[in-house]
C-alpha cells in the first residue's frame, strides 16, 4: 500500500513537477451550522380535477396543505429552515416545471421543493421535485398515487424523500407514535392506548379506558402492539393487533408480567415477570410459545431492550444496590454493568443504528434523558427536567421521544404529562402536541420505504 | 439598673420561648410524620378493623419493613387469624420519583415484603394475593417529600 | 420456585382462560389503516432540467443513474420489515410514467444569465438589504456583511507576495468567506472520515469556471450517502460564495485552487 502511494507520488512528481508545487490547497474546517434554508413552494392544484373531487375531501387547497405538512416536518427536524412563503417570487405552477433559480437564490433558498396535485377517478396524485437552487438542478422527482384521505401521509413521505436526499440518512416522518392518553385526577388517572401520526394528527384511541394500560410498544412491522394492561386487576403483558383489534395475553405467567418489547425480528416478546418480590427477564416466542428465562438474580431486573441485530440485550437492574444499566448476550450470558456515572439509571433503549443506548438518569432530584455508547462510555445528557423518562428512538436513530411530567400540589394542580422530542445534538427540543395528556410514547418504524 | 436587668431577662425569656415554640411546632409537624424519609403519620391511613391500620410505609427505593411497619402487620395478621373467611390483596406502591417500569417491580417487592411478614405470623399464603401499581395510584398528588412518603406504601385491602 | 410456578400455573391458566373469554375491552371500532401510498419515479429527463453546459448534463445523467440505484437499493425490505408485505394490503400499484413535461429545450444564454444574476444579487445585498432579505434570517445577513468588511480590511493590508501559495491574510480572507457560505449538513455522523476535496478553476475576478470533486467515484458508491451530501453542500458553498475573494494580483498562482472541506471539527463540537 505504502509502496503504491510512493510510486504514484513519484509518477506525479515526474509528470507534473510544477503543478504539484503550484496547486494551492485551502482547508475549510468551519461553516455555519444554521439549518439549511429551503423554500417549500405550495404544491399547485390541478383545478379541474380537484374541483370534481372536492366534496369528498372538504379541503379547499390540498396542495398548499400538503406543503404545510412538509414545511412543518422540516422545521421540526431542526436541520432545515423553511423560508417564509411571502418572499416567494415565482408562482407554484411555473416553479414546478421550470424554477427560475435566480429568484429562489435571491431569497437565499439553497433548496426548493415544488409539486403538483391532481385528483382523478377518486385517486389523489401528487408529484414533487426537489431542486438544488445553487447548482441549478433537480435532485429528486417522484409521484405518488393514493386514496384522497391519505393526503397527510403523502406530505410525510415527501418529507422523508427530501430529508434523505439532503442529509444522506433515512427520514422518520411517515411514522406513527403509540402512546398512553391520560386524563382525570392524578390519584385516579384514566389511561387509554392511543395512536397518532408522528406530527400529532390523526389520533385514534385503541382502548376504552376501563382499565389501566401502560408502556405500549410497536412490533417491527407496526401492526402489533405489546403493552401492559390491568384487565381484571391482573397486570399482564398483552398483544394487540391494531388492524383487527384482536388481543391476547402473552404467556401463562402466574404473576405480574410487565415492561414488554419486541425482538428486532418481531418473533419474540421480551419482558419482566415478577414473582415473590423478584423480577426476572423472560422472552416468549410468539410462534411456538416457548418461554425462556434470561436472568437469575434476587434483584429487580427489568426494562429489557434488544440490540437491533438481536444479539444483545440492555436492561435495568438494581443488583449493585441501585438502578443501573447492564448488557448481556441474548441467551442471558455475559452480564456486564455499563453505567457507572453518579445517580440512578433506567429505561435503556438500544438505538436502531446499534451504536448508542438511550436512558433515563435520576441524579440529585433531577431527571435526564441521555445516550451512551453500548459499552457505557461517552455518556451525554441531552435534557434535564423535574421528571421525564422512557425515551423511544425515531427509526433513523436521530431523535428521541419521551414524556415529561410537571410538579403539582397536593390537590394535583399543576400536573401535566406531555410528549417531547429531542435530537442527538440536544438542542432541538420540541413539544409533541397531543389531544390529551400523554405518556409512554413508542415510535414506529417507517410505514413505507 | 435592676429594672433594666429584669426587662432584659424577660425579653430574653420571651424570645427563647418563641424560638422554642417555633422549634416545637416544626418538630411536631415533621417529626410526627416522617422518620428518616418513612412516613409515620396517619393522614392517609384507613383501618381494616378498630386498631388495625391498613398500610405500611417504606423509605425511598427500599422494601425493608420498619419496626413500626412490622407492628402494623402483626396487628393485621392477628385480625386475619381471627377472621379466617377474609382474604386480602396486598397492593404495592411507589412514589413518582422513579421510572415507571422499575417502580412496578419495586411495588411488587414491597407488597411481597408485607405478604411474607403476614405469612410468618400465621396467615396462609392462599389468603393473600399481591398486586403492584408502581407509581400509578398515588394517594397524595403533591410533588414534595412528604407526599412521596405517603405514596411509598403497601396497602392491605379486603378482597371479599 | 419452579414447583410454585407449576402449581399455580394451573390456577392461573384458569384465570387467563376466563380472561380470554371476557376480554373484549378494546375499543371496538376497527382502526382504519390507510393503504400504503404507491410510489413511482418521474424520469429525470433533459426536458425537466434547466439549461446546462454539456458538463452539467453529464452530472445530471450521473444523478439519474444514482436515482435508479437508490430505488433498487430501497426495493429489498429491511431485515426487520420482513413480515410487511403479507400484512399490509397494498392498493393497486400502477406504475404509470409521468408524461414528459412540455418544455422547450434550453437556450444557451440561460447559463450566462444566471451568473449575471448572482452578481446582481450581491449588489442587492450590499445596497438594499431591507427589502426581501428582511423576511429572511437577518442575523445571517449581518454576519455576511461583517465578514465582507473584515475582508476588505485584510485585503488592503495584503503586503508582500509569496511566490508560493497564498499569504496568511489571503488565505484567511478566502476561508472566512467560505465559512459564511457553507451550511454544514447537520445530520452527518461525526465519527466518519468525511473529507471532500474540490479542485477549482478560477477567473481573475474570482468567478469559478470549473469545479471538480477529487475522489468523485466515492459519490456514487453505495453506503456513501453522507459523502455525497457533504460534497453537494461544499459545491453549494462555492456556488453561493461566487465570486471568491481572491487576491487582486498573482492570478497565475491561484487560477487553480483546491479546497478541502472537512466538517468533523464542527460536528464534534
Amino acid at each position: 500500500m505504502i509502496r503504491k502511494i510512493q510510486i504514484t507520488i513519484l509518477l506525479i512528481l515526474f509528470f507534473f513537477p510544477n503543478k504539484v508545487h503550484s496547486l494551492i490547497e485551502v482547508d475549510i474546517t468551519r461553516g455555519n451550522l444554521n439549518p439549511l434554508p429551503i423554500a417549500v413552494s405550495p404544491l399547485f392544484s390541478d383545478e379541474k380535477t380537484i374541483n370534481n373531487g372536492k366534496t369528498e375531501l372538504e379541503i379547499s387547497d390540498i396542495g398548499s396543505e400538503i406543503s404545510k405538512i412538509v414545511e412543518n416536518n422540516l422545521r421540526r427536524s431542526g436541520l432545515f429552515n423553511p423560508l417564509d412563503k411571502k418572499a416567494f417570487l415565482q408562482k407554484p405552477d411555473i416553479a414546478h416545471f421550470k424554477p427560475r433559480f435566480e429568484d429562489w437564490g435571491l431569497i437565499k433558498a439553497q433548496a426548493l421543493i415544488t409539486g403538483k396535485v391532481s385528483l382523478k377517478e377518486d385517486k389523489l396524485k401528487v408529484e414533487f421535485r426537489l431542486w438544488d437552487v445553487l447548482a441549478g438542478r433537480e435532485m429528486v422527482a417522484l409521484a405518488f398515487t393514493t386514496v384522497p384521505n391519505n393526503w397527510r401521509r403523502v406530505g410525510h413521505i415527501i418529507t422523508d424523500k427530501v430529508y434523505e436526499r439532503l442529509t444522506g440518512e433515512k427520514g422518520y416522518f411517515d411514522t406513527r407514535i403509540i402512546y398512553v392518553s391520560e386524563k382525570g385526577p392524578k390519584t385516579r388517572r384514566i389511561k387509554r392506548l392511543a395512536i397518532m401520526d408522528q406530527d400529532g394528527f390523526n389520533t385514534k384511541y385503541l382502548t376504552l379506558g376501563n382499565e389501566l394500560v401502560l408502556t405500549p410498544r410497536f412490533n417491527p412491522t407496526n401492526q402489533m402492539v405489546t403493552y401492559l394492561s390491568y384487565f381484571k386487576n391482573l397486570p399482564r403483558v398483552y398483544l394487540l393487533d391494531i388492524e383487527t383489534g384482536l388481543q391476547e395475553v402473552v404467556g401463562d405467567f402466574p404473576g405480574m408480567t410487565f415492561a414488554p418489547r419486541f425482538s428486532p425480528d418481531g418473533k419474540k416478546i421480551i419482558m419482566s415477570f415478577a414473582k415473590d418480590g423478584n423480577s426476572e427477564i423472560y422472552t416468549m416466542d410468539l410462534e411456538n410459545r416457548i418461554v425462556e428465562k434470561l436472568t437469575n438474580h434476587p434483584s429487580i431486573d427489568t426494562s429489557p431492550s434488544f440490540s437491533p441485530n438481536g444479539k444483545y440485550i440492555a436492561f435495568n437492574s438494581d443488583r449493585s444496590g441501585y438502578q443501573q444499566i447492564y448488557t448481556m448476550k441474548s441467551n442471558g450470558k455475559s452480564v456486564k454493568r455499563i453505567s457507572f456515572g453518579k445517580g440512578l439509571y433506567g429505561t435503556p433503549v438500544w438505538s436502531p443504528r446499534g451504536d448508542l443506548i438511550a436512558f433515563t438518569k435520576l441524579h440529585k432530584g433531577k431527571f435526564y434523558i441521555g445516550v451512551m455508547r453500548t459499552d457505557g462510555t461517552g455518556e451525554r445528557l441531552l435534557t434535564e427536567n423535574y421528571y421525564q423518562e422512557a425515551p423511544s428512538w425515531s427509526p433513523n436513530g436521530r431523535v428521541l421521544i419521551f414524556y415529561r411530567e410537571t410538579k403539582s400540589d397536593s390537590e394535583g394542580k399543576g400536573f401535566s404529562a406531555k410528549l417531547w422530542s429531542i435530537d442527538l445534538t440536544g438542542y432541538n427540543e420540541r413539544l409533541v402536541e397531543t389531544e390529551t395528556d400523554a405518556s409512554d410514547p413508542s415510535w414506529s418504524s417507517l410505514l413505507s420505504n | 439598673m435592676n429594672l433594666v436587668k429584669i426587662l432584659k431577662n424577660a425579653f430574653l425569656v420571651v424570645l427563647f420561648s418563641f424560638v422554642l415554640s417555633a422549634c416545637a411546632t416544626k418538630t411536631k409537624q415533621m417529626g410526627s410524620q416522617l422518620q428518616g424519609d418513612v412516613y409515620t403519620g396517619t393522614d392517609t391511613v384507613e383501618y381494616l378493623a378498630k386498631g388495625v391500620p391498613d398500610r405500611v410505609f417504606f423509605a425511598t427505593n427500599e422494601s425493608i419493613l420498619t419496626t413500626r411497619s412490622r407492628d402494623t402487620l402483626r396487628k393485621q395478621a392477628a385480625w386475619l387469624r381471627k377472621n379466617p373467611s377474609i382474604n386480602v390483596v396486598l397492593e404495592g406502591h411507589a412514589d413518582e420519583r422513579g421510572t415507571r417500569e422499575y417502580n412496578l417491580a419495586l411495588g411488587e417487592r414491597r407488597a411481597n415484603a408485607a405478604k411474607d411478614y403476614l405469612m410468618t405470623y400465621g396467615v396462609s399464603s392462599n389468603r393473600i394475593s399481591v398486586i403492584s401499581y408502581g407509581k400509578e395510584r398515588p394517594v397524595d398528588s403533591g410533588s414534595n417529600p412528604l407526599s412521596w412518603s405517603k405514596n411509598r406504601r403497601a396497602v392491605t385491602v379486603k378482597a371479599n | 420456585m419452579y414447583k410454585n410456578l407449576i402449581l399455580s400455573s394451573g390456577f392461573h391458566l384458569f384465570i387467563i382462560f376466563f380472561a380470554m373469554i371476557t376480554l373484549p375491552f378494546v375499543a371496538k371500532k376497527p382502526l382504519d389503516i390507510p393503504p400504503i401510498v404507491s410510489i413511482e419515479l418521474i424520469q429525470i429527463t433533459d426536458e425537466t432540467n434547466i439549461p446546462y453546459a454539456p458538463k452539467a448534463k453529464k452530472i445530471i445523467e450521473k444523478v439519474k443513474k444514482e436515482q435508479e440505484k437508490l430505488v433498487s437499493e430501497q426495493a429489498p425490505p429491511k431485515k426487520i420489515k420482513k413480515e410487511k408485505p403479507d400484512s399490509i394490503p397494498l392498493p393497486d400499484e400502477k406504475v404509470e410514467k409521468i408524461k414528459k413535461i412540455e418544455e422547450k429545450k434550453q437556450n444557451p444564454e440561460k447559463e450566462d444569465n444566471r451568473v449575471k444574476q448572482v452578481s446582481e444579487f450581491e449588489k442587492d445585498e450590499m445596497f438594499d438589504p431591507n427589502q426581501i432579505a428582511a423576511l429572511i434570517d437577518k442575523s445571517k445577513e449581518e454576519m455576511a456583511l461583517t465578514n465582507e468588511k473584515s475582508l476588505e480590511v485584510s485585503q488592503s493590508q495584503d503586503p508582500t507576495m509569496n511566490s508560493k501559495g497564498l499569504t496568511l491574510t489571503e488565505e484567511d480572507a478566502l476561508k472566512a468567506q467560505i465559512f459564511g457560505c457553507w451550511s454544514i449538513p447537520l445530520g452527518l455522523p461525526y465519527n466518519e472520515n468525511l473529507l471532500v476535496r474540490i479542485k477549482l478553476k478560477l477567473k481573475p475576478d474570482g468567478t469559478v469556471t470549473k469545479t471538480e470533486i477529487l475522489d468523485h467515484a466515492r459519490m456514487n458508491k453505495p453506503g456513501q450517502g453522507f459523502y455525497k451530501v457533504l460534497a453537494e453542500s461544499a459545491l453549494r458553498a462555492i456556488q453561493l460564495c461566487q465570486p471568491l475573494r481572491v487576491p487582486s494580483t498573482g492570478y497565475e498562482r491561484w487560477k487553480d485552487l483546491q479546497l478541502n472541506f472537512d466538517a468533523r471539527e464542527m460536528l464534534e463540537g
